[in-house]
């Protein structure tokens, strides 16, 4: 029973790690930058959804959009302003910009919110649900489905329409796709706006988890979720979701057998494993340069 | 003029160095600097010590690790136990458990790097970080480590002396080690990799070279940190510490030792300033209340620095004292003369590479043959049934249409694709499963289609880097710069530009391959194949892209190879002219099969030969199959 539990919690968080997974594999597939400032983008979501609750008393129906779109424009403000002047530029600055983002985020929310951590309210008061000696939390039942649903709704989204397509093409080659006339500036935004919306709402199913909002918060859910993307094959979005549910599992497992000290051990020795065995990740193709 | 130049260099570091040296240790011991300022000294040099070390794995290899501050966390462990256990002089315990601390961490540096240096790129970086972190969560579980308590009541035995000495020595032997045959060896691998291993560089163990003593002078680095601090905790060593160092790193030019130094000392600085700036603010502007914005400010100068300087403060330039004097002497003339009278010409001892002997008695045996070679990929039958057999002092042809297989036999020869099928005997001993510059040091030698030169290394370190395989000094004996390193070096040197000169190529010498005209790249690979002295050349297309005056000259470069160098060569080309003009024999290959063999003449009359070009009937007229 207690194996039960932990796996449906480890589901639960999983779900969200895998939200928060897509927008690292969306934005490494189309621009290979890994970008550490997704993780800020959690924050960024959890605070201005707090704000908009509690302080502005939108409902939270409504909340959530508004989040949504907040985040997405972010996300699109700082590909602009910050990475798109280096598409060019050796890959390695392009991660140092994305570290001085994340760091300035961090540091910008300290500046307005102060460092002291913030409650989050509850939103949801459901009764559990019961199926025999086994209850389920409404949030639980909700963050998984919400999560599955928007899975598969991007998946269509990528495989089905002309966005997508482009999205996809970009990804592949994008000095090609330019030539094909796909408007490459227009894509990559898109491809951020996505990212950060979906990471939008995992911040709110996070901070609904864990109701306690702080400005650096968004770090350790992002690290974790890029562990999944980079696990699942980074770039390639079942990948992501795969990954995200291994990683709340594996997490969600070894706090409740072996020791609350060791998951971030047992994650990060999770992805070595995985590399050593497949070192583009589960569902990676290991593509070696032409001679 | 050209050793007194680096004697003046090495003198005006010297110089520099002392002065550091005694101005610090005086203000130091008079008591002007206080104890604040003392504490930002040291940390400086020790960030000073992470950052040049992390330049060696990321800057000068190339390889992208996160996990750094794991290395500066066995080392200051190590060292803080062994010092709090061992009741003798510290004079003694310090140093041993310096250098305990840099030999464990070294040590860690080589399990994980054995497993992690087979990827790439952001994986490397990724799993470099797992390790990293792996680490601090296993210190915080150790009992002897003080678990999450940390170790605290460490002497604070970190003196100027110890902490400044330390770093002028690693910061010195970096630079010696980068300008020796070791070094050359680890920047080819940035540099292009393939090519690297293909001209004789065993990459893998100088990765995990580079790697390893990375992580040796960065667990030095954390027992000087331990015994500042007094108290360390594993919590410190997190990604954010390594990040730290590696921003030092890019931001002061990935590959610059200078760079990471001066990016070092300004980023240690650079809080106390903006600690004094925010207080100014705060009086100034009163209404908006600021907080510490130290973070804010340098993560927002960071994002800045990066979009308007890319490459770094230095990119991969080295600032040097002797060109800022130069600078300065050229302004101020009259003082040239104090410095230059010096140093008579001694005679040097020189050491010339030795030219391998190939033990092979019978020259009627080919020096390369395939038996039955062949190779699938999947469902893709690549090669199949190649029998291709190359005498001593011969020019063999390779042609085929696009696709038929060519470069993918060069690439089984090489050993850079392992056959599925068949052998390949190299003067009488099978190479099939030995790694590439194995198979160069054996004798064979390739360039390749696309050209793959050490870019922004010079024309004649490009050529040193395959003279490698043939110099026998330590990197040991690199950094002290030993007679060994000497008598080689110049040896090398020499042998280096003799070959230049052959290709009429001694004047660019001194130039970065990058800037050399299209011709000339293609001139020096083949030259950087023959200073790794080989049996056989493999030349793949090497008239690609060429006009027709300039194909001429080539062919007549390959015949002076042949008979310069006697070798055997193997080559690759679709320009018929060159291929009919200086081939004794031919291969043709067509969907992976040899189709056809013999002389220019057989071959271009074989009626198969011509079909599989034009893909008609082989009524076509030979002369459009000599346009192919």
């Amino acid at each position: 029973m207690l194996f039960l539990n932990q796996l449906i919690n480890g589901l639960h968080i999983g779900s969200i790690y895998a939200l928060i997974a897509l927008g690292y594999t969306m934005v490494y597939g189309i621009v290979k930058l890994i970008n550490f400032a997704h993780g800020d983008i959690i924050m960024v979501g959890a605070y201005v959804s707090l704000i908009l609750i509690t302080d502005a008393h939108v409902p939270f129906y409504l909340a959530v959009p508004v989040t949504m779109a907040f985040c997405a424009l972010l996300g699109v403000l700082i590909e602009r302003l910050a990475y798109k002047p280096l598409r060019s530029a050796p890959r390695i600055s392009a991660l140092i910009t994305a570290i001085g983002v994340s760091m300035f985020l961090q540091n910008l929310a300290q500046q307005i919110f102060t460092a002291t951590p913030r409650p989050y309210p509850t939103v949801f008061t459901v009764a559990p649900i019961v199926i025999g000696k086994l209850s389920i939390n409404f949030l639980t039942v909700l963050t998984v489905s919400v999560s599955i649903v928007l899975m598969i709704a991007l998946q269509a989204f990528v495989r089905l329409t002309k966005t997508g397509k482009a999205m996809r093409a970009v990804s592949e080659d994008m000095g090609a796709a330019q030539l094909m006339g796909i408007n490459v500036n227009n894509t990559i935004s898109i491809t951020f706006a996505i990212g950060s919306a979906l990471a939008a709402i995992g911040a709110i199913l996070y901070s609904l988890n864990y109701p306690l909002i702080s400005p650096t918060m968004g770090s350790l859910p992002g690290l974790k979720a890029f562990i999944a993307a980079v696990f699942g094959g980074i770039g390639i979005l079942p990948g992501a979701m795969i990954g995200g549910f291994v990683m709340g599992i594996a997490e969600s497992l070894t706090k409740g057998f072996i020791s609350t000290q060791l998951p971030d051990a047992v994650v990060y020795g999770i992805l070595i494993v995985m590399l050593l065995v497949k070192p583009a990740g589960l569902l990676g193709k290991r593509t070696s340069e032409k001679v | 003029m050209k050793m007194n130049k680096r004697f003046k260099a090495c003198l005006l570091n010297l110089i520099a160095i002392v002065a550091v040296y005694f101005t610090f240790s005086l203000l130091i011991n008079s008591g002007t600097l206080t104890r604040y300022h003392r504490n930002i000294i040291f940390t400086i040099c020790i960030n000073i010590i992470m950052a040049v070390s992390l330049n060696l794995t990321t800057g000068m290899l190339g390889e992208l690790a996160l996990g750094h501050a794991g290395f500066m966390a066995v080392g200051a462990f190590t060292s803080a136990i062994i010092t709090k256990a061992w009741g003798i002089s510290t004079v003694i315990s310090f140093p041993v458990a310096l250098i305990a601390g840099g030999l464990l961490a070294a040590f860690f540096g080589l399990v994980i790097g054995i497993p992690a240096l087979r990827l790439k790129g952001d994986y490397l970086a990724i799993i470099t970080l797992g390790f990293g972190e792996i680490i601090r969560v296993i210190i915080i579980n150790l009992p002897i480590t003080g678990a999450t308590k940390g170790l605290s009541g460490i002497a604070k035995l970190t003196s100027f002396n110890y902490v400044y000495i330390i770093m002028v020595l690693i910061i010195a032997s970096l630079f010696t080690l980068g300008r020796s045959r070791h070094g050359r060896a680890i920047i080819s691998i940035r540099e292009n990799d393939i090519a690297a291993e293909s001209t004789g560089i065993p990459i893998f163990k100088y990765k995990l070279f580079a790697f390893t003593l990375a992580a040796f002078f960065a667990g030095v680095a954390g027992g000087l940190y331990a015994h500042q601090q007094g108290t360390i905790n594993a919590a410190t060593f997190d990604y954010n510490k390594s990040i730290d160092y590696l921003v030092m790193v890019v931001l002061g030019g990935m590959g610059s030792i200078t760079g990471s130094i001066i990016s070092a000392v300004v980023l240690s600085m650079l809080p106390e300033y903006l600690r004094d700036l925010t207080a100014l603010i705060n009086d100034l502007l009163p209404a908006i209340k600021i907080t510490d914005p130290r973070m804010l400010i340098y993560s927002l100068m960071l994002v800045l620095m990066m979009i308007f300087r890319p490459k770094g403060l230095l990119g991969t330039a080295e600032f040097s004292l002797l060109n800022l004097w130069d600078f300065i002497v050229r302004h101020v003339k009259r003082f040239a003369s104090l410095i230059t009278r010096h140093l008579p010409e001694r005679k040097k001892a020189i050491t010339m590479p030795e030219v391998p002997k190939y033990d092979y008695a019978n020259l009627d045996l080919p020096v390369l043959e395939t038996k039955q070679l062949g190779i699938r990929f999947g469902g893709l039958q690549a090669a199949k049934d190649v029998n291709i057999k190359l005498m001593d002092n011969e020019i063999v042809g390779l042609i085929g249409p696009n696709g038929a297989g060519k470069t993918t036999i060069f690439n089984m020869l090489t050993g850079v694709y392992k056959p599925t099928s068949g052998d390949i005997v190299l003067l009488g001993k099978s190479i099939v499963g030995s790694p590439t510059y194995h198979i160069t040091a054996n004798g064979i030698a390739r360039t390749f289609q696309n050209i793959r030169l050490f870019k922004s290394m010079t024309v004649i370190e490009n050529i040193k880097v395959a003279f490698q395989t043939r110099m026998h000094y330590t990197p040991m004996e690199g950094i002290i710069r030993a007679p060994r390193y000497s008598r080689e070096e110049r040896g090398i040197d020499i042998r280096a530009r003799e070959l230049l000169s052959v290709f009429g190529m001694e004047d660019v010498a001194d130039t970065p391959a990058d800037s050399l005209p299209y011709g000339q790249q293609r001139k020096l690979e083949i030259c950087r194949a023959l200073a790794s002295n080989p049996k056989v050349l493999l030349l793949d297309e090497p008239a690609a892209g060429m006009n027709p005056k300039e194909t001429e000259e080539l062919m007549n470069t390959i015949k002076i190879i042949r008979n310069r160098f006697s070798v055997a060569i193997l080559l690759i080309e679709h320009d018929m002219k060159l291929v009919m003009g200086i081939c004794e024999r031919i291969y043709v290959l067509n969907y992976g099969n040899i189709i056809a063999e013999g002389t220019p003449d057989e071959i271009a009359h074989n009626q198969e030969v011509v079909a599989a070009y034009l893909g008609t009937a082989a009524e076509e007229s030979k002369e459009e199959s000599a346009t192919c």
